[in-house]
């Protein structure tokens, strides 16, 4: 292959160009791939909330919030559209992992059965069995990613929040919060949930009447939407209520920030890259003035030398990008596998990703080309025959 | 019969601001088909800048003076664009350099291959017809060695297969010999000498050496951006009495 054995002519200049590629479509790889595990996520939960209400008295993150009674489950049933309201308790796993990439672990106690079967968010067992309604006290379903880190199997135990736990299940992946996620009957996350509160709070409440959200599923034929007003009409202005669509738009800007954020990084690295490849083809086009004036004198169209210039240029780009790729995906692989252990696997790389990558090298290395491409097209074949 | 044909030939060539020099001042000339030519001269005479200018290298100087006119096999070509010239060098035209001028991360194989392939021919062919040239100038051995691999007569020799490798109506050769010793010199010579009997091929060279040019048919000579002896043929400046109706040279063409 002719083109191979230009690239071989300046190995040193070849390898030190195409690494500089290869290191920003590594990143490209590795933070895209960051962007992808994060999207899923966001994804999931987009998803769960899409088709119902969740309601709440305040937030957990603005600071004001406030349990709600189970009496407001009631209240709930009775507004009119409303086919199951369910009480649940969402609760961080441990109060010092409150940074953490990703989800944090959670705890989320509920009532199984309460969604009256409209839960189209399916969660399914790797091993053991979910809650069931007859399921009380201290037994829990972990999420995948939890389990791992916690080195939990079912028929065994695990301390959460201090107390001890027998592991009846263990869920299959789902990519999204369910992964760190230790699920329990209400009770025992009522019982949980009571001990972090302040003493002087506790006092006027009772832990089996407490709840952190309700759960509400509209009937067939009523929007998320429409109920949402509804239920906002009939509790007050004391409750929140999220449907899907806030939720989106809580979490799209998040996610549009991190992407723009990892996307320019990997960007920048790569116009390097491109600017470093330019050189390169100025360099070996400047080096063979002669030839390319011998290939126009026996006549070689303007085009035909441009056409040179560009293949050879996107080739360097083409290989940078396979290695780049291929090291990028060594590395999410190996931070994978170095995360399971602690329930943090960041990186899902896509075949998206992977074809958007070596396009994109491709493309860079090609474009990179033009401008040497031009020059060298326009080079009069008697000077250059004559160029030493 | 003329194959290539030229009338108020010109060309200055501008080295920078107010500094320019007139490599050719008018130049008839008339090259008939079969012929092997010799344009000798001494530095500066203007020889390469009109070789260049009938290899349709460069375009003759349009913008003063008397319309140039370049025939070739008949069509004017003296003011054509960049890529028509191109097309005529790829398939009717062949060259020769001082410094053989192959490239060097080719193979001589590949080397003549280029021009097939410049010349619209590709792949298997190319391949049958760079072997063949090879086989012309007695290089089939060494087709698959890289110029480095190669003497300089070698290399010489692989120009010249790559020149004719097209069966071109004419061979340009810019001091062809130039670069070699006596012996690989005489070797060279003999080889264009032979195509020219054997197959009639044009050939047009530049030469500084007397040697070359009393192998050749007709020597034409110039100094100073004209000619000023062109060997017997037409030749008369400016008078322009047509070419084709003066007697044509005796080429000795049987072997």
């Amino acid at each position: 292959m002719r083109l191979a054995r230009d690239l071989g002519r300046r190995k040193l200049r070849s390898t030190l160009t195409i690494t500089g590629i290869a290191i920003g479509i590594m990143a490209l790889v590795v933070f895209g791939s960051m962007a992808n595990k994060m999207n899923a996520l966001i994804g999931g939960g987009s998803k769960y909330y899409a088709d119902k209400d969740i309601v709440s008295i305040g937030n957990m993150y603005s600071g004001n919030f406030q349990p709600l009674s189970l009496s407001d489950v009631a209240k709930i049933e009775a507004v009119d559209g409303v086919a199951a309201a369910s009480p649940s308790i969402e609760m961080m796993l441990d109060d010092k992992e409150a940074t953490s990439m990703g989800m944090p672990e959670m705890i989320g106690g509920f009532v199984p059965g309460g969604d009256k079967g409209l839960e189209s968010f399916r969660l399914d067992v790797s091993t053991g069995r979910k809650l069931t309604a007859d399921d009380h006290g201290n037994v829990a379903v972990l999420g995948c990613d939890l389990a791992r880190s916690k080195n939990a199997s079912v028929g065994g135990k695990i301390t959460l929040r201090g107390v001890d736990f027998t592991v009846v299940g263990i869920l299959a992946p789902t990519l999204t919060a369910p992964d760190k996620e230790a699920m329990m009957p209400l009770d025992a996350a009522q019982q949980l949930f009571m001990k972090t509160l302040p003493p002087i709070i506790q006092a006027n409440l009772k832990a089996s009447d407490i709840a952190t959200s309700i759960v509400v599923y509209p009937k067939e034929g009523v929007s998320p939407e429409t109920l949402k007003t509804r239920l906002e009409a009939a509790l007050g202005s004391s409750y929140t209520v999220m449907d899907g669509k806030d939720f989106d738009a809580m979490l799209g800007s998040i996610s549009i920030i991190f992407s723009l954020v990892l996307t320019g990084v990997a960007m920048l690295s790569l116009l390097v890259g491109g600017l470093s490849t330019i050189n390169t083809m100025a360099m070996a086009v400047a080096e063979r003035t002669r030839e390319i004036g011998i290939k126009r004198a026996i006549g070689a169209s303007r085009w035909r030398i441009r056409r040179e210039v560009v293949a050879e240029s996107a080739a360097i780009g083409f290989i940078a990008g396979a290695i780049g790729l291929l090291i990028g995906a060594a590395m999410t692989v190996f931070f994978n596998d170095l995360g399971r252990a602690s329930g943090n696997v960041l990186f899902e790389l896509t075949l998206g990703t992977s074809v958007t990558a070596l396009v994109f090298a491709t493309g860079l290395g090609a474009v990179a080309g033009f401008v040497p491409a031009w020059h060298a097209s326009r080079l009069d074949p008697v000077t250059a025959l004559r160029y030493e | 019969m003329a194959i290539l044909k030229g009338l108020n030939l010109r060309k200055t060539y501008s080295k920078g601001h107010r500094n320019s020099v007139e490599a050719l001042k008018g130049v008839e000339i008339t090259i008939d088909k079969g012929e092997m030519v010799a344009i000798m001269g001494p530095s500066g005479s203007g020889k390469s800048t009109l070789m260049h200018i009938l290899g349709l290298l460069h375009a003759p100087d349009a913008n003063h003076g008397p319309v140039p006119e370049l025939y070739f096999g008949g069509q004017n070509v003296a003011s054509l664009s960049d890529d028509a010239r191109t097309k005529i060098r790829a398939r009717r035209m062949g060259f020769v350099f001082q410094d053989y001028n192959l490239v060097p991360t080719l193979t001589a194989a590949e080397n003549v291959m280029l021009a097939c392939e410049y010349a619209g021919t590709t792949g298997g062919k190319a391949k049958a017809a760079a072997i063949e040239a090879l086989g012309l100038v007695g290089l089939v051995d060494r087709a698959g060695h890289k110029p480095v691999e190669l003497s300089g007569g070698e290399q010489q020799r692989v120009a010249i297969a790559r020149a004719l490798v097209n069966k071109p109506e004419i061979v340009l050769a810019d001091e062809p010999t130039g670069n070699l010793d006596s012996e690989r010199s005489a070797e060279v010579l003999a080889l264009l000498r032979q195509f020219n009997r054997e197959h009639g091929q044009t050939i047009v060279l530049v030469t500084h050496d007397s040697e070359v040019g009393e192998a050749c048919d007709r020597v034409i000579k110039m100094r100073d951006g004209r000619i000023r002896d062109d060997g017997g043929r037409a030749g008369l400046p400016a008078m322009a009495a047509p070419a084709v109706a003066m007697p044509a040279p005796a080429v000795a063409m049987p072997a």
